[in-house]
């Protein structure tokens, strides 16, 4: 019953990032689970309109400041007058535990449809994660879920074990953070460790892009969602778009639904038209990638040509009057590499940058991988790049990983359990999961 | 029911009864079973014997499926288990074959391996351990995280943490851990046997200096700018090139050899030069030759080993001596003995066989012509020589050298009397202004070192023609022969040692 020293005790792992919470069985190759990680709420006030009309909703009784509380599929993306949007992640950790335990108990009993008391949970965690927050997730964890054990692993690691390496450099681009993080031997270099918003940054720059006028283009688009449009026109290419609002769902919605959704728009207009020129910039070169087509939900559609390669190029360069204009401007994929490796010892540089590995669903950019490989080529001759080509692998990453973990043999003397929590309260956290 | 002994009664066919197979048949036909897909009438008809018929009628069949859970049900079991390697009370649950133990311990707890640990008290301590940069604390601490981590020194330097010290690196905390070990282990009874105990303190054995050095070359090692490790790159193709032109040439000459000398009284002196000229030409080579073991097939031995095998071969051959005979043959012997004693090297001792007409003498390149004219005035071709035999050649060789003598001797005349032409001309233009009488000396001085410079620019224009050489078999000749020639000037020694260095020259010039 030893198979590649596996052995299934139907251990369950929850991975929270900024975008989604992932949640599944371990031993399985992807999550069962996907739910957005930012949620809808209605905020509780005395008069409140406590008694909403769909029941069909997968909603909650919001405890404490929240009269209700909306998640997953039919969460924050579906209209609800007054509806109140949040994410409880900033930078990529935790700083509201009330909507992450919601979130939780959502993935696991909602959706999976599990009694969290029966199965060992593995939580994931981001590399610069604070002991307090570890200490606080392990506290929900053993207190109001009352599993009967717990680990939580670094995320970093966790990649490195899904590409099926010990050690190994993890880049890391997601939603908010890039990261670079060493992994030696299964642990994290803490002096190595650098991160810096510069997903952010490519977000605020695709939609100064898009709200900006531009040589082609008078004014800005229009980034309503589909929601509050009741009918559009088709229009021609580049043309102002013939759209009516729907005055009544306009009223009612608030400015943190609509500032999400309007980021909504961004992302996908950056998922499907930006990309990064695989050797570096170059206007001529970018001038001559065919452009392409895209649509807003007003039914404004136009060609993108060169501007939807400057998107991506703030990844990997920016320009010197950026930087100097903007002191606290996040560093570059490069600039993290080179930083992190520079805090390494320079007998494992060698190691780590044969054994890159690239994940995050940031790094589904186009033309991310081409262009983080020609880079590194140029002042690494041996580097190495594990970047899977499959999607689900790479914005997974980290939960797989976990998935790995929790279902060896080996790993089930490290699980705190409940008695440990019992017995040694907060401390057993930072002494177990180093 | 009618079987083959009814048909031949019916059509009166002579009873095969007369022979006694019959009832035996008859006796086993029961037994034969009727294959399927054949009727029981037809069966009794042909019998047992028409096998091929029977093949083809039965009835084709399905491969066979493999049988793979033996048939039987295996019940599987959702089985709390306890974990060796926990030191709680957990109990997590798997599924496991219910036939299985369930006292039996669990499978991956003997992978919960714990390295024995090192603790010590405050006397030993201060007896042993002491060390002016560490405190007990720190070496305590140090201790305790190097269990922790299970002496990944990676990992425990980054996490190393002990307020209020230097900052340690990495050698600092290899050395220390290594060192206090090393001392415990030794000064400690020891109970086990002694090799044991000396398996463990190798184990311990570090070398802070050595890592320290490796750690900074490892570190200019990665900060090779891209211009040198192209050049370096550069470099290493070009002794790769150069190895294999060498091998090459190594083998081409070899073959030569053979040729010529045949293979019994060539090969140890073929050996010899090879590694004399290795040794000219690339030392580092050589040493990787060595160190790369005797597998070569260039090399067919060591040279270590080939030296003394020539003292030992050729003395039998040359023993009988008999002049009268060699005088009527015109045979010319060398002397060995004599080459070999010299001390150039034993690879001079052996002669292969050539033609007389290649020890032919040639001019000097640079005043080539003028001597051929002066030959020719004397009626004597320089390049054919009826009978080159040992005499005539020696006697050109004479000739020649007298000729190149005296066309030297009559160019620097010449220039002596320009030069002093010119100064009468220059000493009556100043006499005729009435000037100085320093003038002059230095004027004479200049003309001694112009005739220096004259005479040290002839022999720069030899060495060059010497490097112009092509690289043919007959070129080479006609260098040794120069060479020869040029060195009769001076000495007349060996011409075995002019071989060798026009050996090496040809050698080095075919490699540049």
């Amino acid at each position: 019953m030893v198979n590649y020293g596996g052995d299934e005790v139907s251990a369950l792992v929850i991975d929270i990032g900024t975008s989604s919470v992932r949640a599944g069985y371990a031993g399985d190759d992807a999550p069962k689970a996907v739910i957005p990680t930012t949620y809808g709420f209605h905020r509780a006030a005395p008069d409140a309109d406590s008694a909403m009309p769909d029941a069909a909703d997968p909603t909650r009784s919001g405890t404490g400041k929240f009269a209700k509380m909306y998640m997953g599929q039919y969460g924050p993306s579906v209209w609800r007058e007054g509806m109140e949007v949040a994410n409880p992640l900033t930078d990529g950790l935790v700083h509201d535990f009330e909507p992450v335990a919601a979130l939780m108990r959502h993935a696991v009993v909602d959706v999976m449809r599990c009694n969290p008391t029966e199965h060992p949970i593995l939580v994931t965690e981001p590399a610069w994660n604070t002991p307090a927050n570890r200490e606080r997730m392990a506290e929900i964890m053993f207190e109001e879920f009352q599993v009967p054990a717990f680990y939580i692993a670094n995320t970093g690691v966790l990649n490195a074990f899904a590409a099926g390496k010990g050690s190994a450099l993890v880049i890391d681009v997601g939603q908010t953070i890039a990261s670079v993080t060493p992994i030696v031997d299964g642990f994290v270099l803490r002096k190595g460790l650098v991160y810096s918003s510069l997903p952010q940054l490519i977000h605020a720059h695709a939609r100064h892009t898009l709200l900006n006028p531009t040589p082609q283009r008078r004014g800005g688009i229009d980034l309503y969602p589909h929601q509050l449009i009741t009918n559009k026109m088709p229009v021609e290419l580049g043309a102002p778009p013939r759209y009516t609002l729907r005055e009544d769902r306009v009223k009612g919605t608030t400015e943190s639904w609509r500032m999400w959704y309007e980021a909504r728009e961004v992302d996908e207009w950056t998922q499907s038209v930006a990309g990064v020129l695989e050797q570096g910039w170059n206007d001529q070169a970018a001038a001559s990638r065919p452009p392409r087509q895209y649509e807003f939900p007003t039914g404004y559609n136009a060609w993108f040509t060169s501007e939807r390669y400057s998107v991506g190029e703030q990844f990997f360069w920016h320009s010197p009057q950026l930087m100097a204009s903007n002191a606290g401007l996040p560093k570059t994929i490069p600039a993290l590499i080179s930083e992190s490796l520079r805090a390494c010892d320079p007998e494992l540089r060698q190691v780590l940058v044969g054994n890159v590995v690239l994940t995050g669903g940031g790094s589904l950019f186009a033309g991310f991988g081409d262009r983080l490989s020609s880079e590194l080529a140029r002042s690494f001759p041996h580097v190495k790049i594990h970047s899977p080509g499959n999607p689900v692998e790479r914005r997974y990453g980290g939960w797989l990983g976990g998935s790995v973990l929790a279902s060896l043999g080996t790993f089930h003397q490290l699980w705190i359990s409940k008695e440990e929590w019992a017995e040694h309260g907060k401390a057993i956290v930072g002494q177990r999961c180093k | 029911m009618s079987n083959s002994a009814d048909v031949r009664s019916i059509l009166s066919l002579p009873s095969a009864a007369a022979t006694p197979a019959p009832p035996q048949k008859k006796a086993a036909l029961p037994s034969a079973r009727k294959p399927d897909g054949i009727s029981r009438e037809l069966f009794s008809l042909i019998g047992p014997s028409s096998t091929t018929l029977v093949a083809q009628l039965a009835k084709p069949r399905l491969k066979q499926k493999p049988n793979l859970g033996a048939g039987s049900k295996i019940k599987w079991e959702w089985r709390a288990f306890k974990n060796g390697g926990r030191t709680d009370s957990l109990q997590l649950r798997h599924w496991v074959k219910a036939s299985t133990d369930p006292d039996v311990e669990y499978p991956f707890a003997k992978y919960n391996v714990q390295r024995p640990t090192f603790t010590y008290t405050q006397e030993e301590y201060t007896l042993w351990l002491h060390d002016n940069e560490w405190t007990k604390e720190e070496t305590d601490y140090l201790m305790a995280i190097v269990q922790e981590y299970d002496t990944r020194w990676y990992v425990i330097q980054d996490r190393y943490e002990y307020s209020g010290t230097v900052p340690r690196s990495m050698e600092d905390l290899k050395d220390r851990y290594c060192s206090v070990c090393r001392k415990l282990l030794r000064n400690r009874p020891w109970t086990g046997d002694e090799s044991t105990k000396q398996v463990l303190l190798s184990s311990f054995a570090f070398d802070k200096e050595r890592e320290v050095l490796r750690k900074r070359y490892v570190a200019s090692l990665e900060n090779r700018t891209p211009e040198q490790i192209a050049e370096e790159e550069a470099l290493y193709m070009e002794i790769k090139r150069l190895e294999q032109n060498e091998r090459r040439f190594k083998r081409d000459r070899d073959d030569l050899l053979r040729t010529i000398a045949g293979i019994e009284s060539g090969l140890p002196d073929v050996v010899e030069d090879e590694v004399q000229l290795t040794g000219l030409t690339l030392d580092s080579k050589r040493s990787k030759k060595k160190g790369g073991g005797g597998g070569d097939l260039d090399s067919p031995s060591t040279p270590l080993i080939a030296t003394p095998l020539p003292k030992r071969a050729l003395p039998p051959p040359t023993l009988p001596k008999n002049s009268a005979y060699d005088l009527q043959h015109c045979i010319t012997r060398t002397d060995i003995a004599g080459a070999a004693g010299a001390a150039a090297s034993t690879k001079a001792a052996h002669q292969p066989a050539y033609l007389r007409s290649f020890k032919m003498p040639f001019p000097k390149s640079a005043i080539a012509p003028k001597v051929t004219q002066v030959l020719v005035e004397l009626g004597v071709s320089p390049t054919r020589l009826v009978m080159p035999t040992q005499g005539n050649v020696a006697l050109l060789e004479g000739l020649m050298d007298a000729t190149a003598v005296l066309v030297e001797t009559k160019k620097v005349v010449d220039k002596v009397e320009y030069d002093i032409q010119v100064l009468k001309n220059r000493l009556g233009m100043q006499s005729a202004a009435g000037a100085k009488t320093e003038e002059p000396d230095g004027g004479v001085d200049a003309m001694a070192m112009e005739v220096d410079g004259g005479d040290d620019a002839d022999g720069d224009a030899d060495g060059e023609g010497e490097d112009g050489r092509a690289q043919s078999v007959v070129s080479t000749r006609s260098a040794r022969s120069r060479k020869h020639a040029r060195r009769s000037l001076s000495i007349s020694s060996v011409d075995t040692s002019a071989t060798v260095s026009t050996r090496a020259g040809t050698k080095r010039q075919r490699r540049s």
